[in-house]
């Protein structure tokens, strides 16, 4: 499988803060790649970069096989691109500024073009100083959606969307992945990566702290486990990999490393079961374990 | 009205700048006025000389309206009185619906609005503000013409009546920042408004119509008769205006919803046809430009309707002495005002050049042209399509201008035309300089540009009246071009090196604009 994204220690400074601090990130053809980090971490730094709106300052940065900054107008013919703020020209209707950016990307498929506007619920005809924040990021998203590209790069675009049009924004992605397209979506809000994504890069103050498939990371994290036991489970807190443990009667809760879930069920089987639940970790709990301590 | 207090400091701040140079100006101008006038007419006879001539003069009774009276109180008051009130009306419709409109459609309001504002507070705000200013220049302008020997109770007088028509167009652009939800629509009704109620005051004086004057604040400002018998009740018949349009203007914003407006707003085109940047960006200038042409062009036959009269009308030896001394031996008074004033005007279509100039960075500054800019479209093919209505449009101004200067003036079409024209490679200098600073300095290119043209100005004025000289002069490119119409020749070289510094300017901008990141302002 090729690679539609690759940077290696991406550097970006402004003045003496450093916005990208050696940042690695690597999305393949056709996936859908998560790019999750806090507000500030330097996700909409990296987007710039690979859409050559900015030189990175140092590191190797590769889109669709050409150099973002050199190739930039070559390489947008096969991108679209929705950004986390979306402002528009305030005295052009919502479908004016479709069709403008459908031209200038090379066209795009007016059947298509009909459907989503009817699914997002969006009235062209309105004019986009009218447009609240959400319907501004439909305008964007239909434009994308509707174009023929290769590769989607979408910041934080379901920020202004209700849960209903989330779920419209969801379906399209699904569809999108289905044709071949990559999509690289950055976000905070972990269960549209969750439900959305093959791999995912999280990434804080500049840096990858984290980069692949969920089971991947989730390999990283712990299970929660809740248990009522018939006879009591002695053993449970000498087992390596077995923390925050509390008993409460005969009503058991703790949090159990990937690698010790097997002795930790040996254990509570020997000590009898009379209900368990297990959680495999959110993307929240995985989230919280790399900002832990990050307060700058 | 809860939160009034908090929303009038938040406009002061904001404005913390332009208020005090504004209310300054203003304060100060009248006196200057006086004094001038006092000095070119020397004795009662030139003074009365000089009001048969204006008197005579359809062109000067539709600017400035009657002379009440001869007297040096009387002719500042008249010189100043109806252009002063529509300086000053127009700074007050500028200023209420930016603190009220323009807040609303960028969403800030909304911001504001969720905490503890109440729901008439913002008008509230923007009305106490910009009454408040105009009463302050009223007054300030008083110990100046006072000190010019004039009478103390016609002074406060002419000043309140200043301040009133200052009040009136505040009031009417109160209303119009209720009827529609685009700012530029209703700073267009508003100004409309204030045209229509200027050209009623205009007509009522040039066409013997003198009741009329009666139904316009312009016409008020007059009919005080300040210096002239002084009938203070006159100001009860703008307050009462005030009164009413205000009320209007509050009863409106209680029916409607934030952000909204008491018009509808027309739907656009469900689809579009806009094919690239450059159709972009012609969409994006077509309006200004229309705009534009259109004042231009009236202020064009204007400038050349009122310079017709011109040559008996300042027939006075101190005039002809300083047209000499402005024009060299023998030029006539009105060629030398007429080159005067179109310098100036050339200097005002150098600010609407600066606007088109600076409206890629406008693009850039509000994010629009990271979406656009993400596109196949390269930057400079955006910054071209922007930068062809910087060059061609100033082109268009001028031409329009000279052109219909030349045609309402009897001192020939194209000598005029091409006298304006002449100073196309000045106002590209200035394009340039702003084009430069987009591609250098993004984030200051607005403030400098603005600030470059200021001090240009500045210059000039210097220059015409010979209070300077030398490498100073030289700054201004304007002062490089050859006045035609008093018969300075040689213009093809300046035009020409002129020209060249522009385009590498320009250039230079734009190599830049290709290496550097895009700068949104957030």
């Amino acid at each position: 499988m090729s690679t539609a994204v690759r940077a290696k220690g991406l550097v970006k400074t402004f003045g003496r803060a450093r916005a990208l601090d050696g940042l690695n990130l690597s999305v393949k053809t056709g996936e859908v790649h998560g790019f999750l980090g806090p507000n500030g971490a330097g996700k909409t730094t990296t987007i710039r970069v690979l859409l050559g709106q900015m030189r990175s300052d140092g590191g190797e940065v590769e889109l669709l096989g050409g150099d973002p900054w050199r190739d930039a107008t070559e390489l947008h013919r096969r991108l679209a691109y929705v950004p986390g703020d979306v402002t528009l020209w305030p005295s052009l209707s919502g479908g004016e500024v479709i069709d403008l950016l459908g031209r200038v990307r090379g066209g795009l498929d007016p059947g298509r073009r009909a459907e989503l506007l009817d699914r997002f619920e969006l009235d062209p005809r309105k004019r986009c100083r009218t447009y609240s924040k959400g319907n501004r990021q439909k305008v964007a998203l239909v434009a994308a959606f509707a174009s023929d590209v290769e590769l989607l790069i979408l910041d934080e675009p379901t920020s202004g969307l209700d849960p209903l049009m989330e779920a419209v924004f969801n379906d399209c992605v699904q569809e999108e992945k289905n044709r071949g397209r990559t999509v690289l979506l950055s976000s905070h809000i972990l269960s549209e990566v969750e439900t959305l994504c093959d791999r995912v890069s999280i990434i804080r103050a500049g840096r990858t702290v984290e980069s692949g498939s969920l089971a991947d990371l989730r390999h990283l994290t712990r299970t929660s486990v809740t248990a009522e036991l018939v006879g009591p489970a002695g053993g449970l807190a000498r087992l390596p990999g077995v923390h925050e443990l509390t008993v409460d009667g005969d009503r058991l809760r703790c949090q159990v490393d990937g690698a010790a879930l097997t002795p930790v069920l040996t254990e509570l089987a020997r000590a009898g079961v009379r209900s368990l639940t297990s959680q495999p970790p959110t993307l929240e709990e995985l989230f919280l374990r790399h900002y832990e301590g990050s307060a700058r | 009205m809860t939160g009034l207090g908090a929303l009038i400091r938040l406009i002061l701040r904001r404005d913390r700048v332009l208020l005090p140079v504004w209310i300054l100006i203003s304060a100060v101008l009248p006196a200057t006025i006086a004094a001038s006038t006092a000095r070119l007419y020397t004795d009662q006879a030139a003074r009365d000389a000089f009001t048969h001539a204006s008197m005579n003069s359809p062109a000067q009774l539709a600017t400035r309206g009657v002379i009440y009276d001869a007297s040096v109180g009387g002719l500042t008051a008249w010189t100043l009185g109806s252009s002063g009130a529509l300086i000053g009306g127009l700074i007050s419709i500028l200023l209420v619906i930016r603190h009220t409109r323009v807040e609303e459609e960028t969403g800030r309001r909304e911001l504001l609005s969720s905490g503890v504002v109440g729901r008439h507070a913002p008008l509230a705000a923007a009305l106490v503000v910009v009454l408040a200013a105009n009463l302050l220049l009223g007054l300030l302008s008083v110990p100046g013409l006072v000190a010019n020997g004039l009478p103390a109770g016609s002074s406060l007088l002419f000043g309140l009546s200043s301040a009133a028509a200052g009040w009136c167009l505040a009031a009417v652009a109160a209303v119009a920042a209720q009827l529609t939800a685009g700012s530029g629509t209703a700073r267009g009704i508003a100004f409309a408004t204030g045209g229509v109620l200027f050209a009623i005051r205009s007509a009522a004086d040039s066409g013997g119509v003198g009741w009329l004057a009666w139904l316009s604040p312009f016409g008020w400002v007059r009919l005080t008769r300040p210096y002239a018998g002084d009938h203070w009740w006159v100001l009860a018949v703008a307050v009462v205006f005030v009164a009413v349009a205000g009320a209007a203007a509050f009863a409106l914003s209680a029916r409607r919803d934030l952000a909204g407006g008491l018009l509808p707003t027309r739907a656009g085109p469900a689809e579009g046809s806009l094919g690239g940047a450059f159709a972009l960006a012609g969409r994006l200038h077509r309006g200004t430009l229309i705009g534009f042409t259109i004042g231009f062009a009236a202020v064009g036959g204007m400038i050349g309707f009122s310079a017709r009269g011109l040559d008996t009308q300042l027939d006075t030896r101190a005039l002809r002495q300083l047209a000499e001394t402005i024009g060299g031996p023998g030029a006539g008074v009105a060629d030398v005002f007429f080159t005067f004033i179109l310098y100036v005007m050339c200097q005002l279509v150098a600010g609407a050049a600066l606007v088109s100039a600076l409206r890629a960075r406008t693009e850039e500054a509000a994010g629009r042209a990271d979406l656009l800019l993400s596109t196949p479209v390269g930057r400079l093919h955006w910054a071209l399509g922007h930068l062809f209505y910087a060059v061609f449009g100033p082109a268009l101004l001028l031409a329009v201008l000279g052109g219909m200067a030349g045609l309402a003036y009897d001192g020939g079409l194209l000598r005029v035309a091409g006298a304006t024209l002449a100073y196309l490679p000045a106002v590209w200098t200035v394009v340039g300089v702003a084009v430069l600073l987009f591609g250098v300095l993004p984030r200051l290119a607005a403030a400098v540009s603005w600030s470059v043209l200021g001090l240009i100005l500045a210059v000039d004025l210097v220059a015409e009246f010979k209070l300077a000289g030398g490498f100073v002069l030289e700054l201004s490119p304007f002062v490089h071009v050859p006045a035609l119409l008093l018969g300075r020749g040689a213009p093809a070289a300046a035009l020409l090196w002129l020209t060249a510094l522009a385009a590498a300017l320009a250039a230079a901008g734009l190599v830049v604009l290709r290496r550097r990141d895009l700068a949104p302002s957030s």
